[in-house]
C-alpha cells in the first residue's frame, strides 16, 4: 500500500504495513497495533524528508512503535485464568497479573503449581478463559517491567589464543532478584487461590484437545 | 507437590516423543483436502482444508487467522528451533477465509502445501487467538 506515513488508519484491519513504517525501527512483539494518525496535509513519501526523522534513525523519540495505544481484549483481565498456546508452556493455565508497557501480558503460573515463572506473554498466543481470580489486593512490584523481562544476550565465547576449545557458552541463570519477585508475587496469589474450591487442580492441570472436542464448540 | 518437567516444544517437534511428559495435542486436525479450482483450472496457492467438526460457515469463525501446519517426513535431518534435528519438517501457513458452506476453509502457506498431502492431516494451531 503506498503513503506509509500519512494513511488513515483502519480500525478493523490489522496492517502489516505498520510495520514497515516503522522499518528502520527495531522490531517489537505488538502485532496487533492501530497506526498513529499524521495530520500532515502534504505527505512526503521519502521517510527520510518526514519530520527530519531518518528511516534507519533508531533514537528512542523516533520509535513511533512506542506511542501507539494498547489494546487489551475485553476477556482479559487481571486475574483472568489464560491458556498458553504455543511454547514450552503450551497448555497451561496461568494467571494474568497486568499487561505491561509493550502491550504484553506479565503471567505468573504460579510457579509452584506449574511450573510457569513470572513472564511476559503475548495476547495472540493465549486464550482467556471466563474464570477468574480475584486479585485486586495483590501487589505487583514496580520493578517489573519490560526492561526486568527483557531478555539478556547471553555471550558467545570469543575465540582467543590458546583457548580455543575451552570456552563455554554462558547459560542462563536464574537470579536472586527473580526468585524473590516471584515469591512476593506467589505468595499473595496463593492465598487467593487455595481460597477458592478447586483452583489449584485446575491451575495444575494443562489443556489439550482429545476426540470429539473441537475448539469451536468448546465455552471457555 | 510433583514439579512438571518442561517440556521442550520446538516448531517442528510434532513427533510424538514420549519423553518425560504426555504429548499433548493444542492443535485442531485438519485434512488437506486439494487446491482451489474452478471446474477445469486450479490454482495451488490457496488449500482447502476440512476442518474436524467444522460442517457449517458459521462455525469457522473460529479458525480464520489461525496458524497451520503442513507437517511432513523427508528423508533427510533438518535441524529445527531448539536446535535439535528431525526428519520432520514443516511448511507454515494461515487460514485465510471460509469457503462455501460446509466449513471448509482456505488456508495459505509459505510454500504451496505438496500434493501428496493430499487427504492428509494438517494442524491448525489455536494462535493466534481472537478469544
Amino acid at each position: 500500500m503506498a503513503g506509509e506515513k500519512a494513511e488513515k488508519p483502519d480500525t478493523k484491519e490489522k496492517k502489516p504495513e505498520a510495520k514497515k513504517a516503522d522499518a528502520g525501527n527495531k522490531a517489537k512483539k505488538v502485532k496487533m497495533v492501530k497506526k498513529v494518525k499524521k495530520g500532515k496535509p502534504h505527505c512526503s513519501r521519502n521517510p527520510v524528508l518526514v519530520r527530519g526523522i531518518g528511516r534507519y534513525s533508531r533514537s528512542p523519540d523516533s520509535r513511533k512503535v512506542l506511542k501507539h495505544a494498547r489494546k487489551l481484549r475485553a476477556s482479559i483481565t487481571p486475574g483472568t485464568v489464560l491458556i498458553i498456546l504455543p511454547g514450552r508452556h503450551g497448555g497451561k493455565r496461568v494467571v494474568f497479573l497486568k499487561q505491561l508497557g509493550s502491550g504484553l501480558l506479565l503471567v505468573s503460573g504460579p510457579l509452584s503449581l506449574n511450573r510457569v515463572p513470572l513472564r511476559r506473554t503475548h495476547q495472540k498466543f493465549v486464550i482467556a478463559t471466563s474464570t477468574k481470580i480475584d486479585i485486586s489486593g495483590v501487589k505487583i512490584p514496580e520493578h517489573l517491567t519490560d526492561t526486568y523481562f527483557k531478555k539478556k544476550k547471553l555471550h558467545k565465547p570469543r575465540h582467543q589464543e590458546g583457548e580455543i576449545f575451552h570456552t563455554e557458552r554462558e547459560k542462563y541463570e536464574i537470579t536472586e532478584q527473580r526468585k524473590v519477585d516471584q515469591k512476593a508475587v506467589d505468595s499473595q496469589m496463593l492465598r487467593r487461590i487455595k481460597a477458592a474450591p478447586l483452583f489449584q487442580g485446575y491451575l495444575r492441570s494443562m489443556f489439550a484437545l482429545t476426540d470429539g472436542i473441537y475448539p469451536h464448540k468448546v465455552v471457555f | 507437590m510433583a514439579s512438571t518437567p518442561e517440556k521442550t516444544k520446538t516448531k517442528t517437534n510434532k513427533e510424538k516423543h514420549h519423553t518425560e511428559m504426555t504429548y499433548r495435542r493444542l492443535w485442531s486436525k485438519a485434512i488437506f483436502a486439494g487446491y482451489e479450482q474452478g471446474l477445469w483450472n486450479q490454482r495451488e496457492h490457496p488449500a482447502l482444508l476440512k476442518t474436524e467438526g467444522v460442517c457449517a460457515r458459521d462455525e469457522t469463525e473460529l479458525y480464520l487467522s489461525k496458524r497451520c501446519a503442513c507437517v511432513h517426513k523427508a528423508k533427510k535431518n533438518t535441524v529445527t528451533t531448539g536446535g535439535k534435528s528431525y526428519k520432520t519438517r514443516v511448511i507454515w501457513g494461515k487460514i485465510t477465509q471460509a469457503h462455501g458452506k460446509c466449513g471448509t476453509v482456505w488456508a495459505k502457506f509459505q510454500s504451496n502445501c505438496p500434493i501428496r498431502a493430499t487427504g492428509h492431516s494438517i494442524c491448525v494451531m489455536q494462535y493466534r487467538s481472537r478469544i
